[in-house]
């Protein structure tokens, strides 16, 4: 089983794909997911506007919105309503602020609301969202000053004020996470787990490539058993995964500065994952007829499992139905593994069901390729 | 005393009959040949002898031992070269012959020494380290019968080893399949170039669609079964003179090939024939016989077709 380890692990090492393949497109991957994600939340939500009030109550208005932590302001004067409105219409433009002429007069005059108009993108309800939410706050803000200068003028103390404006609900926000949850720890692991998968393509490879060139009939002519053939190959996968996946982790951890929480979790998870990983790959490379269909279906079972086990973005974002497909996927169960552990500060006890669940997966793997290895064997002889 | 006795062997592919109760036996320190064109069933015979597949009926025995029963020791002393060259391409030559040398069990000190010895052999010392992808055809081949030769068998099964090479790489197998004779490894070679069996062996079976057709000492299949011939080759004979002598004639390239069993008288009357008739003959010249006339005499078609 040795010699086979060690041929297996030399003929990895001659692939200069494999390389590509377990660690460089992985990094890649990780360098580019998370630079584009990893600033979404540190970019400023720009609103376009148009003052056409120009007036101090106008000027107040919008100096409030630039206030806001988070929002930028910004007008076009050289473009009329019209063109701009245009420009949303075009796609070019999500929304525009329009404070019309008379603001400021309606603003004083009090009996009935001063309006200030919103054109937006009927297809960007997500980039108008944030815009809507932070008007209506600031009509709020507004409404609440008219409020407590009608309670000042009936005679209320700033106190009793205070009282009445006070919400009867306040949210309290606790965040109960040992490290900070941002979008490394999401992509580290992520990508970590789908990279895994992949190595069943060189697995489909290495058996099928063997079966076909007549390798295998002449091991059979040697004293090898077959089951240290299939053991041996299987093992030498196996650490070729744990290097994957340490090689991925340890360089989300120094270069993103990604928390690994408890390590020896971590690494049991990793082992986990490892087994199960390659015993799919084994079942696998037992069970296609070409090395074609057996990268159609690492394709499936490694993208398919990745949307909905929640490696690409977090699973709580997925569709409910996606959800529950995604809990029986093993690579749900990994990156909620390595999740509890790197983000929620989980340890060994607390990761068993996903060690069981990696293991359950790797033995059922490792138990239809048994089943299947003697017909295998069979069509490598004839 | 026979090293291999192979009784009644039949193998059936699906619905095909690969082999029809194949029976044949190999004398210790022999080469012997299994001739017969492709699908005869020589393959299909050396992978049950090699333990690579079961057979369906009959008895295979090596060195006494059932080749169904005795795998594991049987393995250890036989080595098996297969049609198709079974090497790591991106690895070097030493790497591969490692690889097999520990499968056969051999280790530590014995086994480069022993890989050492069938570099040597095959006259690939020089290019030991380097990757097997970068070798001609004809240098895999030697270094996949190297693998066979690690652990020293006393039984080397070598199928079509020669298969598309150039003739230098043939002339070092030819050599190399000598020297181990020479050393008292029974070899059995099986080809459909009946050229390499006249060359190396001693005896032989000629196998064709699954049946053994004949075997025996190459001299007594040739004197049984081979035809003595005159070729000749005239410029003025549109069709060949009725001669007594005889026996049949058929056209082979620019001349005939005569069939008979009296040489002197054959070609004296084909002399004067010529003489006679004024025809300028470019070629005379008699034909031994060989195993291609005993291929034709026994299934009527040529191993070539």
């Amino acid at each position: 089983m040795l010699t086979i380890i060690r041929k297996e692990v030399l003929l990895l090492l001659k692939e200069k794909g494999t390389f590509f393949w377990l660690f460089l497109l992985p990094i890649l991957f990780i360098v580019m997911f998370a630079s584009v994600f990893g600033n979404i939340g540190g970019q400023d939500i720009t609103i376009q506007y148009l003052d056409q009030d120009d007036t101090q109550a106008s000027h107040q208005f919008l100096d409030a919105i630039k206030e806001l932590k988070g929002f930028t302001l910004e007008s076009d004067n050289d473009l009329t309503l019209d063109e701009q409105v245009q420009q949303i219409k075009d796609g070019k433009q999500s929304s525009l602020l329009v404070i019309p002429s008379g603001f400021e007069k309606e603003l004083q005059a009090s009996a009935a609301p001063a309006n200030i108009e919103l054109y937006r993108d009927a297809t960007a309800d997500d980039a108008v969202a944030p815009v809507q939410a932070v008007l209506q706050n600031i009509a709020n803000g507004y409404r609440e000053g008219k409020i407590s200068g009608t309670l000042q003028g009936l005679g209320k103390t700033d106190v009793e004020i205070q009282q009445i404006l006070t919400p009867p609900i306040a949210v309290k926000e606790v965040k109960e996470n040992a490290s900070k949850a941002d979008m490394v720890s999401q992509v580290v692991p992520g990508y970590t787990v789908m990279f895994v998968f992949f190595i069943i393509i060189s697995m489909v490879r290495s058996f099928i490539k063997e079966k076909e060139s007549g390798m295998l009939a002449r091991l059979r002519s040697t004293p090898l058993k077959p089951l240290s053939y299939l053991m041996g190959t299987w093992v030498s996968f196996i650490l070729v995964a744990l290097i994957q996946c340490g090689v991925l982790l340890a360089f989300g951890h120094f270069v993103y500065d990604l928390q690994l929480g408890d390590v020896l979790a971590v690494s049991l998870i990793v082992l986990c994952l490892s087994i199960c990983g390659t015993g799919i790959g084994l079942a696998l490379s037992m069970l296609v007829k070409s090395e074609n269909q057996g990268v159609a279906f690492t394709q499936i079972l490694t993208m398919g499992g990745a949307v909905v086990g929640g490696l690409w973005f977090p699973y709580d974002f997925l569709p409910r139905s996606a959800q529950v497909v995604g809990l029986f996927t093993p690579q749900y169960w990994a990156q909620h593994g390595f999740q509890d552990v790197m983000i929620r500060g989980a340890h060994l006890t607390d990761v068993w069901p996903t060690l069981l669940v990696l293991i359950g997966f790797g033995v059922l793997g490792l138990l239809v390729a048994l089943a299947r290895y003697r017909k295998f064997m069979l069509t490598a002889s004839n | 005393m026979a090293v291999v006795e192979v009784q009644g062997l039949t193998k059936t592919y699906d619905k095909k009959q690969a082999l029809h109760n194949v029976s044949f036996s190999v004398a210790g320190g022999s080469c012997f040949g299994l001739l017969g064109p492709n699908g005869a069933g020589k393959s299909t015979t050396m992978k049950i002898l090699t333990g690579i597949l079961d057979g369906d009926g009959g008895t295979a025995k090596i060195l006494g031992l059932d080749v169904q029963h005795d795998r594991d020791n049987l393995r250890r002393q036989v080595g098996y070269v297969p049609q198709e060259i079974t090497l790591y391409d991106k690895l070097s030559a030493v790497d591969n012959l490692r690889f097999f040398g520990e499968l056969y069990g051999v280790k530590g000190a014995e086994l480069r020494e022993r890989i050492a010895a069938v570099l040597e052999q095959v006259g690939l010392t020089d290019r030991a380290k380097d990757a097997v992808k970068t070798f001609s055809g004809g240098m895999k081949r030697r270094i996949n019968i190297a693998a066979a030769l690690l652990h020293q068998p006393k039984l080397l099964i070598l199928d079509e080893p020669t298969v598309g090479i150039d003739p230098q790489s043939r002339n070092h197998i030819f050599n190399m399949i000598r020297d181990l004779k020479q050393q008292g490894v029974t070899i059995i070679y099986s080809t459909h170039y009946m050229e390499e069996v006249e060359t190396l062996c001693d005896h032989l079976a000629i196998i064709d669609n699954g049946h053994v057709i004949a075997q025996g000492a190459l001299q007594e299949l040739l004197d049984q079964y081979g035809q003595t011939s005159i070729f000749v080759e005239a410029k003025g004979w549109a069709e060949l003179p009725a001669l007594a002598e005889v026996k049949s004639s058929r056209a082979v390239d620019d001349g005939y090939m005569l069939e008979t069993d009296h040489l002197l008288e054959t070609m004296q009357s084909l002399t004067q024939t010529a003489l006679r008739q004024g025809v300028h003959v470019r070629k005379l010249e008699t034909v031994r016989p060989s195993l291609e006339t005993v291929f034709l005499t026994l299934t009527g078609t040529s191993l070539r077709d």
